[in-house]
Parts: C-alpha cells; sequence; structure tokens
C-alpha cells in the first residue's frame, strides 16, 4: 500500500437520483454522503436495488437525462454537478475513470485495441501518433498483456474476458487519474481471472497513487480490497465504517445478515446459513420509516415511525462508525442483542440416510468415461472441419441418493458440456450414462426415454430466462406432468402440494413470472423439477444470479428438500464457498478432465493438484484479518504447478 | 448477478416472504398496461378511428346508397362532385361513391385474408426452422433465399392475370409469394428465443418439438406478430392495388381502389375526382393501418422509452 | 476480403441461374403464344400456326423439356435469348431498356438510402424533440403512400409548375427527348426526365431506412462500449459519431440487398405512369403478349439487380466493419 496523503479526492454530501418511471418517482439514491482520501479504497456493498451503480454513474456524470440528481459531489475541490457534458468530459478519463463489469459489451466491436487506448490518451492530451502508441504499448505492459505490439492490432472479440478487462483497466489508466471507480469489475470473470485483477486495480492504485471506489456484491472482495465500507440498502447508505470494524462489530442489522448469509469457503463445519426474509422494497413512494423495518428479526414501533439516520455509534476501536439504526448500540460485537443472537439460527435438516455408508446406498446417477468432441467448422455455404474441441475428455463418477455432488471448474473446463450430455441422453461410444438404474446407450424408444425423464430433472442458472414469460405459474409447473400424461385433477393438487413444499403461496398460482422476485422464480424452478418426483434433481449454478441474502434462502430450501423427499443433487458451479457449504462430494474439473475428486472436506482442506490449490487460492475470503495476510498462488497450465501469485 | 430491479410496473413480489403493507397502490395487469400506453399515442387512436370509420363506410354504404353498383346515369356521365353524386361519376355514369366504397371493400377483403395467411404461415415456419435447427434449418433458409431472389411480383401478374380477377385467387398467391420476407425476420428474432433456458427446459421434460414451437416460441413472439399482421394490410393494400392498376389483378365488373385508380389515371386532367378519392381513401388507409401499427409496437414492447415521458 | 466478396458473388450467381429457369418454367405454365392467335381474322390453321411458333421456340407441342434445353443452350452459346411470339429478338429489346431501367432503380436506391440514413442519425440524436416528432410524422405517411399514387400526384404537381412558370421544365412522359446531341444538353435532358419519377421512387421509399437508422442508432447509443467512450473523456455527441454511427451503419448495408425488388416493383408501376420504355413497360408488354422469352428476361433482370445490390451491401459491410476482414 502506498503512502496516504491527506489530502482528500472526493466529497459527496447528500447525493439524491430519481427518475420517472410508469408507476412514479423512482427515488434510486436518497442521500449519500462520504469523503475519500487519495490512497484510500472505498467498498461500497450492496445488492440489487441499493443504488450503488446509480451512486457511480452519478458521480461521473453518466446518468440518463432524466435522472434528477441533486446534493453536493466536490472532486478535487470542484463541484460537479451542474458541470456541462463538455466540461464532465474534460475530467471524465483524466482526473476520475471508471472500470464497468462487463467487458463483453464495454470496448467498441469495431475499433482494434490500439485505437481504443490511443483515443483515451488523445482525447486529453496533444500526443503526437508515435507518442500514443508508445504510451499504448507501455501501458499493455504495466496491465500484464503480453506482445503487447501484436495486441494492439487485434479486435476485442479476439481476446478473453480477462484480458479484456485488462485494458479497460488500461484505459482507466492512461491518464494517471485520482479517482478510479470500479462498478463491479470482477462479477462476470473467472475466480482466478478476479484475483488477477484485483491485484492489478491495487497495483494500478500504487502506481497513480489513486482513491478508489470498489462497488460489489461480494463480501470477499470487499474484505480484500477496502479500508473503508459503506453498506447501502435501499438507496441509503446504513452502515459506514473501517473495514475491520464492519466486519467484526457490526452494528446494523442488514449487515449483519448479509454476512450471515455468505457461505465460507475456508469453514469446515457445516453452520446454516442465515437468510433475510422477503425482499428490498421497491425504491417508490417510500415512506418515512427504516426501509430495512419489514425484513429485520428485531424491529420495534420505534423504527417504523420515522427513517433513522446515519448516525456515529460508540465503538471499542475508538474508529469512525456509523450506522442507521435506532438499535445499533443494544447489539454487541458478537452480533447478539440481549444475549439472543439477532437472527435466529434455523435448525439443520440431518438425513437419515447420511448415517448409511455411502457405498450401500443405491446409485441414483451414474457416468462412466463420458466423452465429448466439438467439430470446428468453416466455410460459408458447405461447412468442413477443420479441427476439434475435445469439451470433455473421459469422466467417470456417481451420485449415490441423498448425496449432492458438485462439479467445479471455470469457463472452458467443460462443466456445463457434462451437465448438457447428460441431460440430452446422449450415448457414449465408450461409457454408458446410467440414470436411476438404466442405461442411457440402451434407449431405443420415445416413449421408454420420456419416462426416463421423470427420474432426472434440472434447475436452470436464470430465473427469468428459465420460465417463459408468458405462462402462469401453474403451467409452469404443470408441464412436466402433462409432459408424462398425469390427468388433470392429479396435476391440480400437486402443483398446490409443490408450492406450498417451497415455500411460496398457492393462491398466487394464476400468476406471471414477471410478477415474481429473482428468489421466488428460482423456487418455482425448483417446484417444477420436484414435479415428477425425480430420483435425482441436476442443478446448473441456481444460485449465482441471485443476491446474497436471497441466495442463502435457496441454499437452505434445497438442503430441506433433500432430506425430506430424499434427492440426491448433481451440482455444477464455480462458487466455491457455496459447494463447500452444500456438497458431500466435488469433483474439480479442468480442460476436460477431473483433476480432483473426493470427499469435499478432503479437497478443500488438503488439496491435492495445484490446480486445485489455485484455485483455491483465489477465492476472497470475507474476513479482512484473513484476506490481508494470505499468500496467494497462481496456476501455471503450462507446467501443471503453481506459483506464488506476484503482480 | 441478479441485475433486475423488480419492475414497478408490474404487479409487486407476492408471497408468505413479503409483507401485505409494502404493496404500492398501483396493481396494473398487462391488458391495462397495453391499452394505457397505447392510448397515450394519439396519432395511433387517431389510426385507429381513421380505420374503423373507412370500415363502417366500406361496408354500410353499398347497403344504404340508391344507386346500383353498374347503375348508369346518362344524365351525369363524367361529371365532377354534385349532390347527386358526392364523388361524381365516371365515364359510364357510375356512382363514385359508391365505387370507391365498394372498391375499398373489395381491397379491404383482400388485404385481411392475406395478411392473415402470411402471418399465420410465416410465423410457424420460422419458428419451426428456427427450432429444429440442423437439416430442417439450412433448407428453410435455402428455400427462403431462393424465394427472395425470384421475381414474386412477377408471378404474382401472371397467376392473376391468368385467374381472370377471381380475388380468392389473387390472395392466395400474394399470400404464397409474400410470406417469406416476414418468415426470415421472425426466424432472426426465434434465433434469440431459442436460446432460452425455458427452451431447453421444456425439452428435458420431454415435450415433443412442435408443442414446444407452438407452446413456447409463438406466443413469446406474439407482438412482433400483432404488429406483422398490421403492417402486412398495408403492404397487401400496396400490391393489390400495384396488381390491379397495371390491369392483371381484379379486373372488371369487380373493384377495387387500384383498378379505380388505375382507371382515373388515365383522365387525371380531365376527370380529376376519378383519381382523387380513390386515392385518398387509399392513403387514408394505409396511413391509418401504419399509425396503429406505430402504436401498437410502442404499447407492446417494454424496451420502449415513450413510459418515461408521460 | 476480395475472396470474400467473389465467393458471395458467385453465390449470388448461382442464384440468378436458379431463378431464371424457374421463372422459365413458371412462365410457360401460365402463358401460351398459341391464344395470341385466336380469334384472327381469317383465321390460321394450326400447321400455320406451328410453323409460325416452332421455329421461335414457342411451340407448346414440343416437350417442355427440349424447349428448355433450347433455350437454354441459346444462352449459354449464343447468348440469345429468344424471340417473342411476332418473332422480335428478345436481346434488342432489353438492350436499351435494360439502361433506361437501371439508371432509374440504382440511383433511386442510392439516393433514397443516403437520404434515409441521413435523417435517421439527424432524428436519432434530437429523440423525442421537435425535428425528430416532425421528421417521424413525415415520414410514416410518405412510407405508406402508394407508388400509384405518389407518382400520379408528383405528374400533377409538375403539369402545375410547367404551368405556371410557362416552359417545360420537368417532363412526365418519356425518359429522353427526341434530337438532343452533345454531351452536355444530353445529361440535362435526361436529367429533366429523370428527376420526377425519381422524386417518386425516393419520396415513398426513404423512410423505412430512416427508422431502420434511427432505431439502430439509438440502441448503439445506448450500448456499454458508448459509455465506457463518453467515461474515458468524449462527448455525448463525439461519443455517439466516432462509436455509435459506424456499428449502427453494417445492418441498414445489408438492408439495401433486401429492399431493391421492391423498388422493381415500384419502378414497373413508375414507368407505366411515365410512359418510360424500360424493363418495367416490357413487363407488361410480355405477360399480355404471352412472351415467354421476355418474360423470363425480365425475371432475369430484376435477379441482377438484386445480386447488384447485395454486391454493393457487401463491399460496404467489408469496409465499415473491420472484423469480416480478420475472419
Amino acid at each position: 500500500m502506498s503512502t496516504p496523503t491527506s489530502k482528500t479526492v472526493l466529497s459527496v454530501r447528500d447525493l439524491k437520483v430519481s427518475f420517472a418511471s410508469e408507476a412514479g418517482r423512482v427515488d434510486a439514491v436518497r442521500g449519500v454522503s462520504f469523503d475519500l482520501e487519495a490512497g484510500k479504497t472505498l467498498g461500497i456493498v450492496g445488492e440489487s436495488g441499493s443504488g450503488k451503480s446509480v451512486t457511480s454513474l452519478a458521480i461521473m456524470g453518466l446518468l440518463d437525462e432524466n435522472a434528477k440528481v441533486t446534493g453536493s459531489i466536490q472532486f478535487e475541490g470542484q463541484e460537479l454537478l451542474g458541470k456541462s457534458d463538455k466540461q464532465m468530459s474534460m475530467i471524465r478519463g483524466n482526473g476520475m475513470a471508471m472500470v464497468f463489469q462487463d467487458p463483453l459489451t464495454s470496448l467498441t466491436p469495431v475499433f482494434t485495441i490500439g485505437d481504443q487506448l490511443v483515443e483515451a490518451l488523445t482525447v486529453h492530451r496533444g500526443l503526437s501518433k508515435s507518442e500514443a502508441w508508445d504510451r499504448s504499448l507501455e501501458l499493455l505492459r504495466v496491465v500484464g498483456i503480453t506482445n503487447p505490439e501484436k495486441r494492439m492490432k487485434s479486435f476485442p472479440h479476439e481476446f478473453s474476458g480477462g484480458m479484456r478487462q485488462r485494458v479497460v483497466i488500461a484505459i482507466a489508466m492512461a491518464n494517471n487519474p485520482r479517482l478510479i471507480i470500479c462498478d463491479e469489475p470482477t462479477t462476470a470473470l473467472d475466480v482466478t481471472i478476479q484475483a488477477q485483477i484485483l491485484d492489478l486495480i491495487e497495483k494500478a492504485q500504487d502506481e497513480t497513487g489513486a482513491a478508489v471506489i470498489m462497488i460489489t456484491h461480494d463480501m470477499g472482495v470487499v474484505a480484500r480490497t477496502a479500508d473503508d465500507v459503506m453498506v447501502m440498502y435501499a438507496g441509503k447508505p446504513v452502515e459506514h465504517a473501517p473495514a475491520h470494524e464492519l466486519f467484526h462489530n457490526t452494528r446494523m442489522p442488514y449487515s449483519i445478515g448479509l454476512l450471515g448469509a455468505i457461505p465460507r469457503v475456508d469453514k469446515a463445519e457445516k453452520e446454516p446459513l442465515i437468510p433475510i426474509k422477503g425482499n428490498p422494497p421497491l425504491l417508490i413512494d417510500l415512506p418515512d420509516a427504516c426501509p430495512f423495518a419489514s425484513r429485520c428479526p428485531i424491529a420495534i414501533d420505534a423504527c417504523v415511525r420515522r427513517e433513522p439516520d446515519l448516525v456515529p455509534i460508540a465503538s471499542d476501536s475508538g474508529e469512525n462508525h456509523l450506522a442507521a439504526c435506532i438499535r445499533a448500540d443494544q447489539i454487541d460485537s458478537d452480533g447478539l442483542i440481549g444475549g439472543l443472537p439477532v437472527y435466529p439460527a434455523p435448525e439443520l435438516h440431518e438425513s437419515s440416510l447420511t448415517r448409511t455408508p455411502r457405498e450401500e446406498r443405491p446409485v441414483t446417477l451414474e457416468v462412466r468415461n463420458m466423452v465429448k468432441t466439438f467439430p470446428l467448422l468453416k466455410g460459408a455455404l458447405f461447412k468442413r472441419k477443420v479441427g476439434e474441441v475435445h469439451a470433455v475428455k473421459g469422466i467417470s463418477f456417481d451420485v449415490r441418493e441423498g448425496e449432492t455432488m458438485a462439479i467445479v471448474g471455470e469457463s472452458g473446463s467443460g462443466k456445463t458440456t457434462t451437465l448438457l450430455q447428460i441431460m440430452d441422453f446422449e450415448k457414449q461410444a465408450d461409457g454408458d450414462i446410467i440414470i436411476a438404474g438404466t442405461s442411457v446407450n440402451g434407449l431405443h424408444s420415445r416413449k421408454v426415454e420420456r419416462t426416463l425423464r421423470r427420474d432426472i430433472q434440472i434447475v436452470f442458472q436464470d430465473p427469468m430466462g428459465a420460465l417463459d414469460p408468458r405462462m402462469t405459474v401453474t403451467d409452469i409447473i404443470a408441464e412436466p406432468m402433462q409432459a408424462i400424461g398425469m390427468n388433470k385433477d392429479e396435476i391440480h393438487s400437486r402443483v398446490q402440494e409443490l408450492m406450498d413444499l417451497v415455500g411460496l403461496n398457492p393462491a398466487h398460482r394464476d400468476r406471471f413470472p414477471g410478477a415474481f422476485s429473482g428468489g421466488q422464480r428460482q423456487r418455482i424452478g425448483i417446484a417444477r423439477a420436484l414435479s415428477t418426483n425425480p430420483k435425482i434433481v441436476v442443478l446448473d449454478e441456481p444460485v449465482s444470479a441471485l443476491d446474497v441474502s436471497i441466495q442463502a434462502g435457496v441454499i437452505n430450501l434445497l438442503d430441506e428438500l433433500k432430506v425430506k423427499l430424499g434427492l440426491s443433487y448433481l451440482f455444477v458451479a464455480h462458487d466455491l464457498s457455496v459447494i463447500r457449504h452444500i456438497a458431500d462430494r466435488v469433483a474439480v474439473m479442468y480442460l476436460g478432465e477431473f483433476v480432483e475428486y473426493g470427499d469435499v472436506d478432503d479437497v478443500f482442506d488438503n488439496p491435492q493438484h495445484p490446480y486445485t490449490q489455485a484455485l483455491l487460492s483465489a477465492i476472497p475470503v470475507p474476513d479482512p484479518d484473513i484476506e490481508r495476510t494470505r499468500q496467494r498462488v497462481i496456476f501455471d497450465p503450462e507446467t501443471m504447478s503453481t506459483r506464488p501469485a506476484t503482480v | 448477478m441478479s441485475t433486475e430491479m423488480i419492475d414497478p410496473a408490474v404487479q409487486p413480489p407476492v408471497g408468505p416472504d413479503t409483507t401485505a403493507e409494502r404493496v404500492p397502490g398501483k396493481q396494473l395487469s398487462k391488458w391495462t398496461l397495453y391499452t394505457r400506453r397505447f392510448m397515450r399515442n394519439k396519432p395511433a387512436v387517431a389510426g385507429i378511428v381513421i380505420f374503423v370509420l373507412m370500415v363502417i363506410y366500406s361496408i354500410v354504404v353499398p347497403l344504404l346508397t340508391p344507386y346500383k353498383i353498374d347503375d348508369q346515369d346518362f344524365m351525369n356521365l363524367s361529371t365532377g362532385p354534385s349532390s347527386e353524386h358526392w364523388f361524381g361519376t365516371n365515364a359510364s355514369g357510375n356512382d363514385n361513391w359508391l365505387q370507391t366504397a365498394v372498391g375499398l371493400q373489395r381491397s379491404l377483403m383482400i388485404a385481411v385474408t392475406v395478411s392473415v395467411g402470411v402471418t399465420a404461415l410465416s410465423a410457424i415456419v420460422g419458428t419451426a426452422a428456427a427450432y429444429f435447427r440442423g437439416r430442417v434449418e439450412q433448407i428453410t433458409l435455402m428455400v427462403i433465399h431462393f424465394l427472395m431472389v425470384v421475381p414474386t411480383f412477377l408471378i404474382l401478374a401472371l397467376v392473376s392475370n391468368n385467374a381472370g380477377g377471381d380475388w380468392r385467387v389473387i390472395s392466395l398467391a400474394m399470400i404464397f409469394v409474400s410470406w417469406f420476407f416476414p418468415a426470415r425476420v421472425i426466424w432472426t428474432l426465434a434465433l434469440s428465443l431459442r436460446e432460452r433456458e425455458y427452451v431447453d427446459a421444456a425439452r428435458y421434460m420431454g415435450v415433443p418439438g412442435m408443442r414446444i414451437v407452438l407452446r413456447h416460441l409463438v406466443p413469446n413472439i406474439g407482438s412482433l406478430l400483432v404488429i406483422n399482421f398490421t403492417l402486412g394490410i398495408v403492404g397487401a393494400v400496396g400490391t393489390e392495388t400495384g396488381l390491379s392498376f397495371i390491369g392483371f389483378g381484379v379486373k372488371a365488373p369487380d373493384v377495387s381502389l387500384g383498378s379505380l385508380i388505375g382507371y382515373g389515371a388515365a383522365s387525371v386532367t380531365s376527370a380529376p375526382w376519378l383519381f382523387y378519392f380513390p386515392a385518398l381513401a387509399l392513403t387514408l388507409l394505409t396511413v391509418s393501418m401504419a399509425l396503429v401499427a406505430d402504436g401498437l409496437r410502442d404499447a407492446l414492447d417494454p424496451t420502449s422509452a415513450a413510459g418515461g415521458r408521460a | 476480403m476480395i475472396k470474400y466478396l467473389v465467393r458471395r458473388a458467385l453465390g449470388w450467381l448461382l442464384m440468378i441461374v436458379v431463378a431464371t429457369n424457374v421463372t422459365y418454367i413458371l412462365a410457360w405454365s401460365f402463358l401460351d403464344p398459341r391464344s395470341n392467335y385466336v380469334g384472327r381474322k381469317p383465321p390460321l390453321s394450326p400447321e400455320q400456326i406451328e410453323n409460325l411458333l416452332r421455329p421461335r421456340n414457342l411451340d407448346n407441342t414440343v416437350p417442355l423439356v427440349e424447349r428448355w434445353w433450347t433455350w437454354l443452350t441459346g444462352i449459354v452459346l449464343r447468348w440469345d435469348w429468344g424471340v417473342s411470339p411476332t418473332g422480335g429478338s428478345v436481346n434488342e429489346q432489353v438492350a436499351y431498356r435494360m439502361w433506361v431501367s437501371a439508371e432509374l432503380v440504382l440511383g433511386a436506391t442510392i439516393i433514397m438510402t443516403l437520404l434515409g440514413i441521413w435523417i435517421g442519425v439527424y432524428t436519432a440524436s434530437r429523440q423525442y424533440k421537435l425535428g425528430d416528432r416532425i421528421w417521424q410524422g413525415i415520414s410514416i405517411i410518405t412510407m405508406n403512400i402508394n407508388i400509384i399514387v405518389a407518382a400520379l400526384a408528383v405528374v400533377i404537381l409538375a403539369i402545375n409548375f410547367n404551368t405556371w412558370v410557362g416552359t417545360r421544365v420537368f417532363f412526365v412522359t418519356g425518359s429522353s427527348s427526341e434530337g438532343v446531341t452533345g454531351f452536355f444538353p444530353v445529361i440535362v435532358d435526361a436529367l429533366q426526365h429523370l428527376i420526377l419519377p425519381t422524386i417518386a421512387l425516393v419520396v415513398i421509399g426513404y423512410a423505412q431506412y430512416h427508422f431502420l437508422q434511427r432505431t439502430l442508432l439509438l440502441d448503439n447509443i445506448s450500448a456499454d462500449y458508448v459509455r465506457t467512450a463518453r467515461a474515458k473523456g468524449l462527448t455525448k455527441q463525439q461519443a455517439i459519431r466516432r462509436h455509435a454511427l459506424r456499428t449502427s451503419l453494417i445492418p441498414v448495408a445489408t438492408q439495401v440487398a433486401f429492399s431493391i425488388p421492391g423498388i422493381f416493383t415500384g419502378a414497373i408501376l413508375t414507368e407505366s405512369i411515365f410512359a418510360w420504355q424500360g424493363m418495367g413497360r416490357y413487363f407488361l408488354t410480355t405477360i399480355n403478349g404471352n412472351d415467354v422469352h421476355g418474360v423470363v428476361a425480365v425475371a432475369a433482370f430484376g435477379a441482377v439487380l438484386t445480386a447488384i445490390g447485395a454486391l454493393l451491401a457487401d463491399i460496404a459491410v467489408v469496409v465499415l466493419d473491420p472484423r469480416v476482414r480478420v475472419s
């Protein structure tokens, strides 16, 4: 870390942003205030709808024209609100820079990387062509892109996600900004790349001495990067404290709930995740009350009478700790209020099945030597094969009744292909897929195939995309049952039963998916998967598209259902913390092969393969003390071994 | 990462884990929302009014007017608009007011029939091609691309000329040559739809292919179909007018707006009313339909920015 | 890049060949040269008719395959597209009509495309302001006026204008005047004849490009990479002009190819109204005269125009989208 100067780079006071919408005025940001000094990092944490992205866009002046912005934003002493687009454009990319979330769409597809870098330089400085070119090469080297001369002439679509994000950071660094705003810069990236990009941002900060605002929903990332943390909820900050204080002395119930809902990759004993019930409020016509009151387990009458202010609270460390909760002083540093935990711990479900050793339990899914290659085709009219991609290179595993098996890997590992092969009932040339005792290779009739589909169902990642927006909930849940030919009355009563089972109100069965929140939609997807009483449910990243607090509720539901119905699960995911929490067995997949396979505790506590070691080392842990002192390793695919992480 | 805020215009989230008190007052159902958006668009409302008036005109006038379609008023040959003949008469003494109404009726009948046929056919072919992929898709696309190079107007002219002006044959021929362009547009849209997970979900449930096409893909391009249908009417009227104008479409004794304009074009300097009135009817018809289509697009398409401006 | 264009050109050539052949068969299904001689006074005997039609390869007692082969070899070996039932050479007819129609169709296409794109860009950057609304109103009306109505309206206006001014500024009949010589006078004369039908075609045709370009540009304006460009320090206008515009032009260019058949149809009608002796007029004559070979020639011409439009669009895409060159 560089030596902090006492110069305040950014000073925000009472920032408010509102938009007009069909249903009324949306108050996206309702009063944000903070100061940021050079060389320091402020982490802004919140879930969707908290207003964190809108805040950053307001600072940069990139909001839509119909957004109303009030308050004060002072950058290096200058007031930014009220400046014209032309005046702001002289500061953007110069004094202030921004790194966005999705590197795929952040770069213009029809210009070369070099052109876009050079543009960032020449727009502010009168450099000659060759000067700008040289400086661009230098920037690419700094961000770790090899062979920069060649890369300058490439197009964005020729780069991987991680490399594109490096380019975006290079563009942001180009003119030595004093403030860098990063809006979820690593959310769209693989875990190992994420770690590298975070290292890079740190390096950029060291080189330029800039202040950084890190906006994210991932508490682990916050623990790693932030000096100060501001937790936002419903458009306002509800807690603001230095990192250590926030993680170990949390005072606001929402923050407590957020931290409690996160699965930990480093903890072996299974503690139940604590979900926060309910959903964030709509930001239209909010009453003068605490916006979290309806979801807060310790809310009292006074909480709904007036919205709490963000006020300093007494803390043992003497540091500046603000919280917007009238009961904050009653909560002690162990998260207890009046001797009881703020959030009551839900019961942990134990299945009788787990007491039987796994070898004695029946096999619900077995995969033997699965292989899948894709031909590479070229040619416009008549395509011809020019090569092959070996997506899956021969994997074997089995899943027993009552067990959760997880396949973990990054993009390109082949895990999704494996899943689709299983669901497609792909006949294997040199192996087999056996579902609940029936071999896929032996399927010859449509009818038998359809009967087999009863036993294996799938839950998808994207809760919005997985449900047909034009079908009612009843229709959606009933569809698998209709496909196997159940009669209408049976289907009707079963739909009610299933909705109760997953925690949805059966009275809402005639509504459309758009009327439900993300977590509820995922529950509909789960209900649909359970409708035919399958033996095994395949889940493709079922919680990665959900907010952390909602995620916990769905994970707990899946645990509960597994015990109640005696299900087995096959999970495919990239989020190791979730896997640690929910899986019994795990297989780590890399370039089409299992590099490690075994009991989840063995693999996580004692990883054998270097790739697994690097993967585990890259995951940020939501505890700043641990994060700041960790030694990270990087996997080197050429030597197939790890080396210590250097930036 | 969940990026959507719950759409404030749609019903608020419901379920045992929400507080009932948080429900905002406005519970907008889908149809109310569509209608409200449509009504906000003044030109679209005007379009619907004009269209309805014209339909009434074309149906009611032939029933009420004292003249018959082949009545010849020898006292008024090729006379301009008067109190007896509001739109004037042609060289054979036929009343232009009546002729325009009947012509409008015929043009509408053909146009609506054609648009229904084209919309249905293009929807099914386009979505099926996208869903079934592989050979089916390749062949369908080849057929479509090929048909786009074939001179369809020529074929239309050949067929309808041969049919001697029978409006049903003309309609059928028009459906046959007009379905593939919208099918291609629908195919492009269906391409992105087929990647949606609910299509995969249905497949993994064991739902047969054609059922998926009809149950999942077609309803989800519904808004496009509605707009296509409206614009299809505009296009069909235009094509039929062109055909009838050059003498290949609707022929005497049947009249359509195109044949009337063709007739009127010959005497555009001597008897301009024979051109003006059918031309006015034609233009009002097409423009009003286009305004309606525009309004529908704004109302049904949730990505329109019109809402924020209200 | 050249390889890519050559491959595309060959593909279109194949399409033209197939389309022409199919038209040949279709034409024979609906046309009958014999019927030209029905009702003649004095009536001709069947042998006399046959003697007239057979040498012209228009006798339908000869098997279709034979007729087709004679016709095909005629084109491939001698570039002879056959004769009409009255014996006139199709090649001769097409030779001069071709240029007449081409100048109308291609000229109108280029002008309406450029005009539409320009208006689309202009209105997109002023979304919902007065300029945008005015143009939307104008375009939605002009787009839905039938070409016949537009052409006749243009004729009426031009005649009135000519009367008001006193001289013949605009010509409403024909594609050129008799007896005009010299380089410039010929061009001026051609333009005087060309301007009215072109105006009619452009006025009703530009709006589809206007709306398309506007929608595409608006979509691209709200794209992430435009936001990145602004975050770099470009003003909103700069970001739109440099980044969004180029990306949005690409789909518009591809659209041009698909709209040429429509413009050709419009030209058919326009040529009738303006009495141009082009392929459009020929289209009517050949169908009415049961001239099978002539009908096929018209179809081939239309297909060629489409192919030209498609190739121009492909060239434009190659110029605008550097990704095509790389892959």
